[in-house]
This record gives structure tokens, sequence and C-alpha cells, in this order.
């Protein structure tokens, strides 16, 4: 299993609403500028009009400086009801004519004689907005330029900025989050051929190894191509493989049979009784190895045959009936009754019949070399949704304690008796890779001990 | 008999015909596939023993010729299993046996024997029924119920003398001639024996052979008392 990443989603999605957010505090920064601008402007225009209307109150009477203070200056300012209103005249002397005289004190005035000028302060630890108009006083005693400061505090006008940075925040809110819907749904849309791609290979029979014949879109075509290649390359390994068992089987298989083809020229009879005795050992070890290499091709064939073999449906019966056939040898010791037993009905299972068979050869095989004394029953039966293949022998039996043990490979219950106990590893796993399973019943005065292959049976049998 | 080997390992041809002759068999050993399906085009073979990896043309191809020519001759296969595997079953084919290498030679003696019976015997092709002893003649099987019980070549006929004609005794003179003929040595005894193992086998049917003291044995179904 590979470690599994963040998902392409997961990883699509956090990039998509990184850079949405970037995009929404840029926006609304933008916001938030546009806003105070306008906010200063609309606020600055009325602390213009306001001192230009107490300039314009302004009047030089016998070269002194009279003020009249018009009431309607105030009032486009009393529109923010809750903002203090700062004021200061100022003669052309430099002295304060009326209003707060600490009001900006420190301001150059001058920038003001060319056009209304604003600046922001503190003023008594509030912040203020100033603006500041000139007049020049052409009276000949009082020449020079008179100005007007006014100073309003903030809080309208950041109210006024708030109220309308939290709207535009609002929008880009609402659009950013659209657009990560959007993005989200276009990417699960857009990941769909992933899945199909990934959902078709799950489905695919394994013992298909064909190339992948599907329209994917051109990014995933890269990756259906290395999954094609990889399985031409796994299908000739597969290929490699049968043909290797293949000629290991003949290229073993031959010399063995000269060997002891061989071995059965010799005549015992002019043999001394110690070289009949080695000739006895050298048969019996070119029988145990004959049957070793046997079951040892059987095996891997076995094995490999559910990588490559197509399972169909399989007459239970019949495979069990020429594995009997094929398993009780002719030369079987004549006082020995063997016996096969069929069910009524005909019972299906899916599976390989070559493996099946192989199984139950091996099971009757192991019985006939360890198990059978005089009496060897096999038969073919059904319980529920199970087809069983008993093989019941009248020999002692394996211990229970051993069971778990000989389905093992390359465990024997007798140890150095020259059994390589590969044949219940066989069956075992031929039963497994049909779903089923190999168990085994122990011996009871009525009935010998039994090996039971128990398959399931194919679908359509069982409903 | 006439036995055709077509074995180019020269080790077991050579084990396989010195085996066949010393019982009294003549075998022809072929280890070319080409001239062994061309032998068989003139030459009438009571067994012909093959082996399916041959130089020239291969065991299947001359088994196929052989069958397409109406040539009925048993043909006993021998093959390394995978060879099987990969290609149609050669009893497909039509082989009447094979053997898988390596093989016991007493088996492959044994299998021999009896496909040369088979082509001596005739074709019988009835069902003898006794009680639930089913006996089919064709391809020499008894049932005892819906068991299938392997009987060898004797209690074969043994079962098959005795089934014939139920409830009939038969001295054991008569078996005896039967079973094994003038020229083969077995006394009164040997039948005391073929008829104690197929009672065995027949061990649970409802038909069984009855001893008639002093006279013989006869076979009785259940179904009839």
């Amino acid at each position: 299993m590979t470690k599994n990443r963040r998902s392409l989603f997961y990883r699509l999605v956090v990039r998509v609403a990184l850079v949405l957010s970037v995009g929404a505090a840029v926006l609304i920064t933008a916001a938030w500028f546009y806003a105070k601008a306008a906010a200063d402007e609309a606020y600055d225009r009325l602390l213009q009009g306001a001192a230009i209307q107490i300039l314009d109150g302004l009047s030089v009477e016998d070269g002194r400086i009279g003020i009249n203070l018009p009431p309607a200056a105030f009032e486009l300012l009393g529109q923010a009801p809750r903002d203090r209103i700062f004021y200061r005249v100022v003669s052309p002397d430099g002295l304060t004519l009326t209003g707060y005289d600490d009001l900006a004190v420190s301001a150059d005035l001058t920038p003001a004689r060319s056009g209304p000028v604003f600046l922001s302060e503190d003023y008594r630890n509030v912040p203020l907005r100033i603006g500041i108009v000139g007049r020049a006083i052409s009276e000949a005693a009082t020449g020079g330029w008179a100005y007007v400061l006014v100073g309003q505090t903030t809080e309208a006008r950041k109210e006024f900025v708030t109220e309308l940075t939290t709207r535009a925040l609002v929008i880009v809110l609402i659009m950013s989050a659209v657009a990560l819907a959007g993005t989200a749904l276009a990417i699960r849309y857009s990941l769909r051929p992933v899945n199909q791609l990934g959902d078709m290979l799950l489905r695919r029979d394994p013992q298909d190894l064909t190339p992948l014949s599907v329209a994917v879109p051109g990014e995933l075509s890269p990756f259906v191509d290395s999954i094609n290649h990889f399985m031409r390359r796994l299908d000739e390994r597969v290929r490699l493989l049968q043909r290797f068992i293949a000629d290991s089987a003949h290229q073993i298989r031959t010399p063995l049979t000269a060997l002891s083809a061989q071995v059965s020229l010799i005549h015992e009879d002019a043999l001394s009784d110690s070289d009949r005795r080695h000739l006895e050992r050298v048969k019996d070890r070119a029988g145990e190895l004959a049957h070793f290499t046997g079951q040892l091709l059987n095996h891997a064939m076995v094995i490999h045959r559910f990588d490559s073999a197509q399972l169909g449906p399989l007459d239970v019966t019949e495979i069990a009936r020429k594995a009997f056939r094929a398993a009780v040898p002719i030369t079987i010791d004549p006082d020995t009754v063997v016996s096969f037993e069929g069910p009524d009905e005909t019972l299906i299972v899916l599976g390989d019949g070559l493996s099946l068979r192989e199984a139950i050869v091996n099971i009757i095989d192991n019985s006939l070399r360890h198990g059978t004394r005089f009496k060897l029953d096999v038969r073919v039966l059904r319980r529920g949704n199970f087809a069983l293949v008993e093989v019941e022998d009248d020999g002692p039996g394996i211990p229970p304690a051993d069971w778990s043990q000989v389905t093992k490979r390359f465990v024997s219950s007798k140890s150095g008796s020259g059994s390589s106990g590969l044949g219940f590893a066989i069956a075992s796993e031929v039963a497994i890779a049909l779903r089923g399973g190999l168990s085994f019943r122990e011996k009871t005065p009525e009935k010998g001990f039994t090996i039971v292959l128990e398959l399931p049976l194919h679908a359509e049998m069982t409903s | 008999m006439r036995i055709l080997l077509v074995e180019d390992t020269h080790d077991v041809g050579e084990a396989i015909s010195r085996r066949f002759e010393t019982t009294g068999h003549t075998v022809d050993w072929e280890t070319d596939g080409r001239a062994a399906s061309e032998i068989l085009d003139f030459t009438d073979y009571d067994l012909v023993i093959l082996d399916v990896m041959l130089p020239g043309l291969d065991g299947f191809e001359i088994l196929k010729r052989l069958r397409q020519n109406r040539n009925a001759v048993p043909v006993m296969v021998l093959t390394a299993r995978s060879e099987i595997d990969d290609r149609v079953s050669a009893l497909d084919l039509g082989a009447d046996d094979y053997l898988v290498k390596p093989f016991d030679f007493r088996e492959l003696e044994a299998r021999a024997r009896v496909l040369l019976r088979r082509r001596s015997g005739g074709e019988a092709t009835n069902v003898i029924a006794c009680g639930d002893v089913m006996l089919d003649r064709t391809n020499r099987s008894v049932h005892v119920g819906k068991r299938e019980v392997q009987l060898k070549r004797r209690e074969m006929t043994l079962l098959e003398i005795l089934a014939s004609r139920p409830g009939r005794v038969f001295s054991k003179d008569q078996l005896l001639d039967q079973i094994f003929g003038f020229d083969e040595p077995a006394g009164p005894n040997a039948i005391e024996l073929y008829v104690g193992r197929l009672r065995k086998k027949l061990e649970g049917a409802r038909a069984r052979i009855v001893t008639v003291r002093g006279l013989g044995y006869q076979l009785v179904s259940d179904d009839e008392e």
C-alpha cells in the first residue's frame, strides 16, 4: 500500500482558497482606501464650506477687523451630531481673533494662501481634521492675510469609512465563497475521470492483462500509458513464468523418468543382499524425488494459475471423479476398498478445473500414502450453499493439534517419512483461492478420519 | 501382442521396451515422431505408447492423425503434466489413457494390460444390475447405489459371472475356469480370496454373495426376498 498523500482535491482547494484570500485582502484594503478618500473628500468639503462662510463674515471697519459668525456655517457640520467642532480665526498680524486659540497653533498657515489646506492633528487628545482657508485683507492698516481654521473630530467620517469598507468586505467575502465553492465543484467534476479510471482498474478481471482501452482526458493519458506499459511487462512476466514452469517440468521429469527406468532394469536377483538394500533405497528415493518434484511443479502451477487462469463454472462431481481416477493407482493393494459417491444434483462451483482437480488428487494421494489401511471413501455432497468433497479413510488420522500445521508448506505430520507435505498446502491454497476451505474431521467409532474440502456454490445455484 | 513405443528419451524407451518384452510382447521402438506416424499408417498394433515431446512430430499430432484415419488402436500417452495443461487434454484428442512422468513402471504395465485386454475382449456395451449393484461393462465400472466402487480385473470378472445370472449357484471349478483360464495356475483358495474381497467391496449393497455349502456361490439381491 502506498502512503496516502493529501488528495488532489484537497491540495487544489487549499491553493485556490489561498489565492482567493490574498485577492480578498487586496480588494478589502483597496476598498478601505477608497472609502477613506471618499470620506475625506466629502467631509473636508464641509469643513472648507464652513471655513469659507466664516471667512466671508470677516469685515474691516475703521482699520479693525470685525467678525460676524454666521450660524449657517456650522449647520452643515452639525450633520455629524456626535462630532465636536473647533474653530479659530487668525488676524493678519497672527493673533487669534476668536475661537480656540490653542487650535493648531504650530501649523504653518501660509500654504492656505493659494487654496484651502487640510491637516490631521490631535487636539486635546482627540484626532481632529482641520481645514484652513485664508483671505487677503487689503486695508492699509491691517493689510495681510487672515485665516480661518475649522476643526472637526473624525467619528462620523470613521463611521462612514467603516460602513463603506464593511459593505465592500461583505461583497468580497460572498464573491470569494462563491468562487471557492464553484472551484471545488469544478475540481470534483474535473477529477471524475481519475476516479473512474481507478474504479475501472479495480473492477477489472485480475486475469485480464490487456491494455486499458478507455477515453481519458489528455492529462491522464501518460498515466494510462504507463499503466499499460506496466501491464505489458507483467503479461510478459506471466508468460515467461508459465513457460518456465512448463519447461522445467519437462526438463526435470524426463531425467527422473529415465533414472527410475534405468533403476527398474537392474536385475535384483543377481545382486547381493546389501546391494539389493541399496537398490531399494535408490528406488525409494527416486520415487520420493519424483513425487516431490511433481508436487512442487503442481504447486507452482496451481499458485500461478490463479493469477492467470479464468475462473469458470465447474461440475464438482465431475472434477472429483476425474481426480479420484487419477489419484488411485491401478497397482493399489487389491484388499483396499476404494469408492466414490456423488450427489443426486449437479453441484456447480466457480473455479479452475485443473487446480481443483490437483487439490483433490493431492488429498486422495495423501490419504492413500499416509492414512488408508483398507478403506478409502471419496464423497461429493451439498451442505447449504457449499459443495463438500470428503475424503474418508480408516487410518489413524491426524491429531487435531497438527491440523493447522499440515496445511502449511513443507510441514509433514511424520517427519523423515519422506512425505514432502505439499499436498495439503496445495489443496488448502486452492480452496482458499476459491473462497472455500480445507478442514478435518476427527475419527469416530462409526466414521474414519475425514478431510473436507469446502467450496462455495456458484451464485446461480444458491439463489 | 504388438506394441509401438514412441519415446525419444533413450533410457526410458529402453526400460519400457525391455519390460514389455520380458512379459512376452513384441515392441517396436521409434524415437522420431514423423517416422512413427508413417509406420502407423500401414502397420497394425495392439497398443501405442506415445510420448508427447518428440522430434519431428509431437505426440498430440500423431494422435490426431491416427484418429482422423479412424484407427482405433488403444493409445497411452506419456507426458510431463504441463503439456496437458497448455494444450487440449490428451483424452479429448482420443487417447485412451495417460500417465504423467515420472511414473511407476508397475503402473504403466498395469494400465497397458487394461488397454490390451479391452482390445481383445471386444466391446461389451450392456449394464448388468442386481439389487442396487450396477456393473457397466463398457467402462468397467461398478456402482453400489450411488457409490462407485473400484474393482480389480478379476473381482470384476467374478462379479460379472455371478451377476449375469443372479440366484444361480456357480461352483468353485466353474469360477476358476472362467476367471483364470487354463494356463494360469490357481487353487480353489484363490476363489475364496476373490469372493472375500468382493464381499468387502460390496458391503452395504442390497445384494450379497451367498456361500452355498458344498456347491459354490451365488449372488442374491435383497429386493427379491
